[in-house]
């Protein structure tokens, strides 16, 4: 060790470095140079060079808004709209709560899911009331049920104008339906279920054929279509009291939903993950509540080769939704008037029209529905099932249901519980008890 | 030193095999069509969509995936000889020179490593939006241009790596301490800071929350564009996993360079011995 | 020059033998008195724009009922007690610190070996020592297929290999153990190479001369590692301790990626794998109760300092 230390300092490396004086020197300036042009940077206004106003939308999957916002810009020169969009909805939750508790960064009109919107209501303070821009008159075209989620409890501030809504339609694989020796036609397959119970004896017959899939993927989307045709409310009542535990719509769709799994009705396959992707192409499930928004995911999963195989009948029960958005204008904005007319231009009638054509969004506008674009509209990898007419049903036979502030966390809780019991992990009885602590926990 | 025998092979041969079969998956799956996984048995020969897949990548509008390998590539060289610059300055003084309040200061920079990262996200983004750095490169460059983690690694390093004798030596000869760092301690801490370099690359490269949070689509960072791909109703791993595999190319040259200084540490150590 | 050697004493000018010109030892003196407050000044420059405020900005916001809404009342300390009284909080403290175990054992006891194994003159010795640390290129994303494919319940690879053996199929994500396992698995594979890098670092660093005179005394190799290797690498080891310690008790993305879903936040049905960042995560951006998960955070580097400090008694007795 000393003898390779010694030798080290005799060559003087001190000595040695002063025509290398200058590089730890220019290091230093080039540090600190980059320093100051970054802190001198940003400060751009939101005015584009043209001398237009720009109108940033912020939104999360697909709108299918890039038709209308050409139309819009074509209409009105001194307006320029801008989208920026985060693809997964997990994703935007955490930047909508930093939006919101920085005040800014959340553009001139944001997306709000409907579970997110009822979290508002009570206090609207942040977002522009539409009212006072003349969204007053819109109020007939929409669902009634839909308008007033957006609506504040004393009538006077309207929060967000709809967009979609999840309308309900139950898929199911022909070729299992096949081998299992029920009908395949859309019309009989309905006919099949007019309600849950015959649901479930369906299913206890297509499991007793023994195809090798499951009846239903998992039981939280069973449970969560039961639940939202229950009308009315469900884990609070309309003066956001917590009624999960007296509430008997959300027992019983709780209920029905066990009966199910403990018939063995369910694949046990966590929605969204890998294996619920792929079992739509390879058949490990027979039957899935779908959403009209979900066809295009069916159809991307299952690919090309099974064109025809998947197809779409009624839901059981009398309509169901699930999901749906509005367009809120945040007090952040500083074009407000401006933003307000572009968010009333995309949610209108023809807007949501448009929507459903790029994207198959369902329209939550009542002449959207009745729209025959909407109405005949078929899709060719569902056999040409006339989707448009069956969602428009579903949609219209849904009494209005009131979801409450917590309806969100909650609603994940409860899934989770039924996962739990699907897991064997507990019996219904500790599991519903175990969901109505958390409910009550979460609603502190 | 021991004789290098067939169970040390075996047993690193193992080892890397262990670590490579994810990134072999990887390739596999970008060079098949959508549907491999949940196949059982999965398919461990590669396929002939790559090209294809490819294509489909850049086409991709709403990822932006070439802006995204750009600007990933700016930050994480930015950043990279930022942290080794400081961190070896900040962790030679730690290590070697006494102040007073060295040990708390250390401590200082130790409790900051402490702070969990998710939850500076929104008083870090109020801090942009007075910046104006909102969707700028700047938001993800500037405030990790100096790293706890870096300043206390080069601490540890250093401590055994610069002999005091050298530094005594140094100063007899009356260099300034600048120059001592520059001539003496920054060699002495090369192979230590090409570790420091290459996590520091890899880190910001692979980073997601923070430029999610203050970035938007149209001039995203890499890990961003990758999130882009898979849209909230419809995940296409094929495409996914073909952007995670061309993300992964520049980080195989940089990869490279550091580890020829960690390598080129230990050969330097051998020829001595 | 043995004044200087001395450890307890500041290498300062003052101690200089031959006293230098007036000029020069002025600036001498500035130099060794200021030099290291300068060196580590861009730290905390950039620290104190960047760092300070959102922690104090955090506590700040962990005393009020924050709700997405808006900012609500001051509540002083409620959540803070709230969270003593909260299960899912304890019970995910619980399973950060048993994956903490499980995962920061194994992981530098492995990676000690490999970079044992790995110091010493190999055929190929690049490529051996770049393989070790593949996984650190891998990204995020790709790492949660792979590792979700591989801890399937149906059709997983994990469940194959057991299968070879008679052992039952394990539903993974079902059972705290099942999960910690995997979870730990994962992190074991993303950390143990990056780990051996650093020890192997450190022991570049260890002269050649040492192990001669060990050898020379007839230590075996098993000796020499033991004697030599291990104390000389020491800071390396307290770098790692304490690095994988802060890195365990925010773990966040392994689990998160293991979980399935749209709640995968909430780290299993029974919450079987969640952790405090998780946690966190899920009371600030999921629930939207900013200042509940405010408190969680502050808690979480409540507990990762008093870890520290125990980490480093053990480690200060020791030496």
């Amino acid at each position: 060790m000393s003898a390779r230390l010694i030798r080290r300092r005799s060559a003087r490396p001190v000595r040695r470095m002063s025509a290398r004086r200058l590089r730890p020197l220019a290091a230093v300036a080039l540090a600190g140079a980059l320093m100051a042009t970054a802190a001198c940077g940003g400060g751009e206004g939101d005015e584009s060079g043209s001398g237009k106003t720009t109108l940033v939308v912020k939104t999360f999957a697909q709108f299918g808004y890039e038709d209308l916002y050409k139309e819009y810009e074509a209409a009105h020169p001194g307006i320029e709209i801008k989208e920026e969009n985060i693809a997964q909805f997990g994703d935007y939750l955490p930047k909508l709560q930093q939006w919101m508790a920085s005040g800014s960064g959340a553009g001139d009109i944001v997306a709000l899911e409907e579970g997110v919107i009822s979290k508002f209501i009570d206090k609207p303070d942040q977002f522009v009331n539409l009212l006072d821009h003349g969204a007053g008159d819109m109020e007939g075209e929409f669902l009634d049920w839909k308008w007033k989620q957006a609506l504040s409890a004393d009538g006077k501030h309207l929060i967000g104008l709809g967009t979609d809504v999840g309308a309900q339609g139950m898929c199911y694989r022909t070729d299992l339906f096949k081998k299992a020796g029920l009908p395949t036609d859309r019309e009989e397959v309905g006919k099949l279920w007019p309600t849950w119970d015959d649901f479930l004896a369906t299913g206890e017959k297509f499991t007793k054929a023994k195809t090798g899939a499951a009846f239903f993927d998992s039981a939280g989307m069973v449970y969560q279509n039961i639940l939202m045709q229950q009308g009315d409310h469900t884990y609070y009542d309309t003066d956001n009291k917590l009624v999960i535990d007296s509430n008997p719509a959300v027992k019983s769709a709780w209920d029905q939903t066990v009966e199910m799994i403990d018939a063995g009705l369910s694949g046990e396959i966590t929605a969204w993950s890998p294996q619920w992707n792929a079992g739509f192409k390879k058949g490990t499930f027979a039957t899935i509540p779908c959403p009209s928004w979900m066809l295009g995911t069916i159809e991307k999963q299952a690919g090309p080769e099974n064109a025809g195989k998947w197809d779409v009948a009624k839901v059981p029960g009398n309509g169901a939704v699930r999901g749906g958005s509005f367009l809120a204008v945040p007090k952040q904005s500083k074009h407000q008037k401006e933003a307000a007319e572009l968010a009333k231009f995309l949610t209108d009638a023809k807007g949501q029209t448009s929507a459903f054509k790029a994207k198959s969004n369902f329209p939550s506008a009542l002449k959207a529905i009745d729209d025959p674009a909407v109405q005949s509209f078929t899709n060719p990898y569902f056999n040409n099932a006339p989707v448009g007419k069956i969602f428009g049903e579903s949609v219209k036979g849904l009494k209005p249901v009131y979801l409450g502030p917590e309806n969100t966390p909650i609603n994940d809780r409860v899934g989770q519980a039924l996962i739990a019991v699907e897991q064997g992990k507990l019996k219904p009885d500790e599991a519903w008890d175990k969901a109505v602590d958390d409910a009550k926990s979460v609603a502190r | 030193m021991r004789r290098s025998q067939p169970l040390v092979y075996a047993t690193l041969l193992l080892a890397i095999a262990f670590s490579a079969f994810p990134l072999y998956w990887l390739f596999v799956v970008a060079t098949r069509s959508n549907d491999v996984v949940g196949d059982w048995p999965p398919p461990l020969l590669p396929g002939g969509n790559f090209g294809d897949n490819l294509g489909r990548l850049f086409d991709a509008d709403e990822a932006n995936f070439l802006t995204g390998m750009v600007n990933s590539a700016i930050a994480s060289v930015t950043v990279t000889v930022a942290v080794v610059f400081f961190s070896t300055l900040a962790g030679f003084a730690f290590a070697k020179l006494k102040f007073r309040g060295r040990g708390a200061l250390l401590f200082v920079i130790l409790a900051t490593m402490m702070i969990p990262v998710q939850m500076g996200i929104i008083p870090l983004y109020m801090i942009m939006v007075e910046l104006g750095w909102q969707n700028r490169l700047e938001a993800v460059i500037v405030p990790f241009l100096v790293s706890a983690f870096g300043v206390f690694l080069m601490r540890q390093y250093a401590e055994r790596a610069v002999p005091d004798e050298l530094i005594e030596a140094a100063r007899v000869d009356g260099a300034s301490t600048f120059r001592i760092y520059w001539t003496v301690v920054l060699p002495a801490l090369r192979p230590g800071a090409a570790v420091l370099g290459l996590f520091t690359f890899m880190g910001t490269w692979n980073e997601f929350l923070w430029p999610l949070a203050v970035l938007e689509a149209d001039n995203p960072t890499v890990q961003f564009s990758l999130s882009q791909l898979s849209t909230t109703y419809y995940t296409d791993y094929t495409l996914m996993f073909t952007g995670a595999l061309v993300a992964i190319v520049p980080l195989t040259f940089v990869f490279i360079a550091f580890g020829k200084q960690i390598i080129g540490g230990i050969m330097e150590g051998a020829v001595k011995a | 020059m043995a004044l200087h050697l001395t450890k307890s004493r500041p290498p300062t000018a003052d101690l200089h033998p031959e006293p230098a010109p007036p000029r020069g030892r002025l600036l001498s003196r500035i130099d060794t008195r200021w030099s290291p407050y300068l060196f580590i000044a861009p730290f905390f420059v950039i620290f104190a724009v960047f760092g300070i405020y959102p922690l104090v900005y955090t506590a700040w916001v962990s005393m009020h009922d924050w709700e997405i809404a808006g900012k609500g009342e001051f509540v002083g300390l409620a959540n803070y007690t709230a969270l003593f009284a909260d299960a899912d909080f304890w019970n995910a403290l619980v399973n950060t610190l048993g994956m903490l175990v499980l995962a920061t054992v194994p992981q530098l006891v492995i990676a000690l070996a490999l970079a044992a194994l790995l110091n010493q003159s190999l055929r190929g010795a690049t490529f051996l020592r770049m393989g070790v640390l593949i996984p650190i290129v891998t990204s995020v994303a790709a790492v949660g297929i792979v590792f979700s494919q591989i801890y399937d319940r149906d059709v997983g690879m994990a469940n194959g290999l057991i299968g070879l053996f008679g052992i039952e199929p394990i539903d993974w994500r079902a059972d705290k153990w099942s999960s910690w396992i995997a979870i730990s698995s994962m992190v074991n594979w993303r950390w143990t190479g990056y780990n051996a890098i650093i020890y192997l670092a450190a022991m570049q660093s260890i002269p050649r001369e040492l192990y001669e005179a060990a050898r020379i005394d007839g230590a075996g190799w098993l000796r020499q590692f033991r004697s030599i290797t291990v104390p000389m690498i020491r800071p390396a080891v307290i770098f790692t301790l304490i690095v994988s310690t802060i890195a365990g008790m925010q773990l966040f993305t392994e689990p998160l990626m293991f979980g399935q879903g749209a709640y995968a936040i909430s780290g299993g049905s029974l919450r079987q794998f969640q952790t405090v960042a998780m946690y966190m995560f899920e009371k600030a951006f999921r629930d939207f109760d900013y200042g509940y998960g405010s408190a969680v955070a502050w808690m979480i580097f409540l507990v990762i300092m008093l870890l520290t400090a125990v980490n480093f008694l053990i480690t200060r007795k020791r030496g």
